[in-house]
């Protein structure tokens, strides 16, 4: 009985220590794109847009659609922003939307979830004239996504220059100079 | 041009120069800089003061520490040289609450000169010696956003003068910042103060705040004094009030109206080492307007700082006692245009007309300089790590004198009329950030110093001021301060820290020694006579390291070292026996160690701060042979502590110990330095 005792033991503990490792590895592999800290900071380079949005502006969650990784980073993000980003006067309302839905536009800044990034919601971005956000320095560079935001070891916001201005974009003449644009 | 003539032209320049810009706006932009946005946005203090654009503090090309409310206030420190004396690389001799001489980087002495002190961009020196009379500016520490120090020479942003470094005072915006406060202060020495800080909002768009203080107290303790001193140096006050309103006019205009008044009587060195009890009665009043247009941010702003001053020789007895009276005014106009270009070039074209004057029987007359500046400031984005900034200023002066000069001096009005200096300032660096912890910075700059109006002008007579004829020299040059300096930060987040080390070389040319400090001559009746002069040039170094950081569980911590170690290459002192007080390489201690450990807990916080530096030597005018006496101050250590409470939501009760570890100390060649218990109440409402 003894010894039944420890072996049940010894294989419950391995399954629990599987669980532990596969639940860490999945929360890992499914952290949000954007951290807490990043979307307060974008919260605060919102308030800096010119003009500004309206105060109950939606802003976009976009993810690729069939993409189930997209999906549950979008729907990560949304949990993080909750029921909405503050943002200067404004309060951004989120909405988990697929790239193929955004061509109804209605928001006027699009956050792209992991996997979204690329000439299809940069091209609904611009008809929308809405401002899209990244986490990907890449995809801002290639001229995706208008802004890329990292908030360790420090912020730092890179802006795509053409991008913005091709969405119609602009930021206080302050912001600008703090920020580095390509 | 006769000075009403061209004040005159400069008021209807900047009126129509006002109407001009707010006609021809189009943009709907937003355009002060906002700080607290600013800052909550990128987690660190801005700063508009190295180059004119905002930048974050790692981002700037110049080596710039900036101390926040939260730092002023744990600091205990009831007025600005207090705060500064805990900043890595500055030197605080401090002669009576509030009275102290300044300086950056190893150069300092009485009078300080090579430092500019602006308050929201209003330069507020002194123009007689150049000098700042820290206790007559007309600003509360509750009210003051945050310190900007930058060490080294940035004369291409400011001109003349900002040689050793800048220091740049901001308050807090009433448009967008409600400070209301209320503190009194009292202590040993018969020490009281307080000080009230007022903001109210007019409709949607604008704002005032409103600030008075001043204190009063029984100066240190008193030495052998005379009867005038006796009666001017143990009572030293100050007050001051101070507005401050601002308008966003449209979303594209803002404009500000501010104004001052104050007095002061203190005791403090003039440059020759006399203590002179001095009281003044300044004013100062500011407007400007700064708007987004397609052309960049443009500003636009005027401004007059007025002071009455009388000042007594306290150390000085009969014959030679000296009543000074002074009406010094600083008339200045300036515009600036920012403008970003496309994603990489940011350019800052700025325009400056400035008057210094002094009516003075020092002069026995008026005597003005007048400033016309152009600078140019160019930044490049090279790469997203890697940014250079270029700036260069040209200032020309010119001298304008009435009066009768005396006979025995030598002086002429043509002499002084000729002079003329034309300048060029230069401040560059490149930044980079060559990983997100790692940040190297490179900087180039070359300072001018202008000749003070004492040092072009004073005529004092033998037997006036005392048993020597001292007299100035117009056509003195400018001194020329040239620093380069390599600087690096890291990130520390292991330890919640960050480190930044600086290495810096200067050499000045040109140095001017003081009409008190230059060259001795002598008459053929027999009496010496001392002039200012150009005496040659002195080289400094030194470095920084400085460790400061903070924990999540309220723990906050500072270590710094600072070597400056300065040589004079001057024709003066060169015998055995030191006669004048140009003596930069003994002046300052060369070694400074500031240790700060605070911690906050609920309703507590408390902090302890302790500096110790090297021994250096003061020099002191005294009657007696010889009339130059040298000071040698040993090294000391002080320690300050402050533990505060906070009984409400609103008060604050706190208790400040100065010099906690001795009851008195030589620091100074004045009188000793006493230990000092405050006690104090804050309400913010």
């Amino acid at each position: 009985m003894a010894r039944g005792s420890g072996e049940l033991i010894r294989r419950a503990s391995k399954s629990l220590a599987a669980a532990v490792l596969i639940l860490t590895v999945s929360r890992a592999a499914w952290a949000a794109s954007f951290a807490a800290k990043d979307l307060q900071v974008l919260g605060r380079a919102i308030a800096f847009m010119q003009p500004p949005p309206a105060p109950d502006a939606v802003i976009a969650i976009a993810y690729l659609p069939g993409n189930a990784d997209s999906k549950r980073d979008a729907d990560a993000i949304a949990a993080l922003i909750g029921s909405g980003l503050p943002a200067g006067h404004a309060t951004l309302r989120p909405r988990v939307v697929d790239i193929a839905g955004l061509g109804a536009g209605g928001f006027s800044v699009v956050i792209a979830a992991a996997g979204a990034n690329g000439p299809q919601l940069n091209a609904a971005a611009k008809a929308a004239k809405a401002l899209c956000v990244t986490t990907e320095t890449d995809a801002v560079r290639d001229g995706f996504c208008a802004m890329a935001i990292t908030s360790e070891p420090r912020v730092e916001i890179i802006v795509n220059h053409a991008a913005a201005a091709a969405a119609g974009i602009d930021f206080a003449a302050a912001f600008r100079m703090m920020i580095r644009e390509m | 041009m006769t000075a009403p003539l061209m004040s005159n032209r400069i008021q209807s320049l900047t009126l129509a120069a006002a109407v001009l810009t707010m006609a021809r706006i189009a943009a709907a932009h937003a355009q002060s800089i906002d700080y607290q946005g600013l800052e909550q946005l990128f987690g660190e203090p801005v700063t508009t003061s190295v180059t004119g654009k905002p930048q974050r503090v790692a981002d700037a090309p110049a080596n710039i520490e900036i101390i926040t409310q939260d730092d002023i206030r744990r600091s205990g420190a009831t007025n600005i040289p207090d705060v500064l004396a805990f900043v890595t690389g500055m030197d605080v001799r401090g002669y009576a609450p509030g009275a102290a001489d300044v300086g950056i980087r190893g150069y300092n002495q009485s009078a300080n000169s090579r430092l500019m002190v602006l308050i929201n961009g209003r330069q507020v020196y002194m123009v007689d010696y150049g000098r700042i009379l820290w206790a007559s500016l007309p600003v509360e520490m509750d009210e003051i956003r945050q310190i900007e120090v930058i060490k080294g020479p940035n004369s291409a942003l400011y001109g003349f003068n900002a040689v050793g470094g800048v220091i740049n005072i901001i308050t807090y915006d009433p448009t967008k910042e409600k400070i209301n406060a209320a503190t009194v202060r009292g202590g040993t020495q018969d020490y009281a103060s307080g000080s009230v800080v007022g903001t109210a909002a007019i409709g949607d768009t604008a704002g005032i705040r409103l600030s008075a203080g001043g204190f009063q107290a029984r100066n240190f303790a008193p030495g052998p004094l005379d009867s005038v001193d006796l009666r001017t140096r143990e009572t030293p006050f100050t007050g001051n009030f101070n507005a401050d309103g601002r308008w966003h006019v449209t979303p594209s205009i803002d404009a500000f109206l501010e104004g001052s008044y104050g007095t002061m009587r203190l005791s403090q060195p003039s440059p020759e080492g006399a203590l002179f009890t001095e009281q003044t009665h300044q004013w100062s009043l500011r407007a400007g307007v700064s708007a987004q247009t397609g052309l960049g941010s443009f500003s636009l702003s005027a401004y007059q700082n007025t002071t009455y001053l009388r000042g007594d020789a306290a150390t000085q007895t009969p014959p030679f006692l000296f009543l000074e009276h002074e009406q010094q005014q600083v008339a200045v106009v300036e515009a600036n245009d920012l403008v970003k270009i496309g994603p990489y070039h940011t350019l800052r074209i700025a325009l400056e007309y400035r008057d210094n004057s002094d009516a003075t029987d020092l002069v026995h007359g008026r005597l003005a300089d007048i400033d016309y500046a152009a600078a140019l400031m160019w930044d490049w984005q090279i790469t997203p790590a890697l940014t250079a900034t270029n700036a260069v200023r040209i200032d020309h002066a010119e001298v304008s004198y009435s009066g009768v000069p005396t006979v025995a001096s030598g002086l002429t009005i043509a002499a002084f009329n000729a002079v003329r200096i034309t300048e060029p300032s230069l401040n560059s660096g490149v930044v980079w950030r060559a990983t997100g912890a790692d940040t190297f910075r490179l900087s180039l700059a070359r300072g001018v110093r202008l000749p003070t109006l004492v040092e072009q002008g004073i005529q004092s007579d033998f037997g006036t001021t005392g048993p020597v004829a001292v007299y100035g020299k117009p056509n003195l040059l400018p001194a020329i301060t040239w620093n380069a300096e390599i600087d690096y930060d890291r990130q520390l987040p292991t330890i919640a820290s960050v480190l930044r080390t600086a290495l810096f070389a200067q050499r000045t040319d040109n140095v001017i020694a003081t009409p008190f400090g230059g060259p001795i001559t002598f008459a053929p009746a027999g009496y010496a006579i001392t002039t200012a002069a150009n005496v040659g040039y002195s080289t400094a170094g030194g470095m920084e390291l400085a460790i400061k950081g903070h924990s999540p569980s309220g723990w906050r911590w500072n270590v710094s070292y600072a070597l400056a170690a300065t040589t004079d290459h001057t024709s003066l002192n060169t015998g055995p026996v030191i006669v004048s007080t140009e003596l930069y390489t003994r002046s300052v201690p060369e070694h400074v160690v500031i240790v700060g450990v605070g911690y906050s807990h609920d309703q507590w916080e408390a902090d302890l701060m302790a500096r110790w530096q090297s021994s250096f030597v003061d020099t002191r005018s005294v009657i007696g042979t010889p009339p130059l006496r040298f000071i040698v101050v040993n090294n000391y250590v002080t320690v300050n502590a402050r533990i505060a409470y906070r009984l409400t939501d609103r008060v604050t009760l706190a208790l400040v110990a100065q010099q906690l570890n001795s009851a008195s100390l030589v620091t100074t060649a004045g009188v000793p330095t006493e230990r000092r218990l405050i006690a104090s109440a804050t309400a913010r409402f």
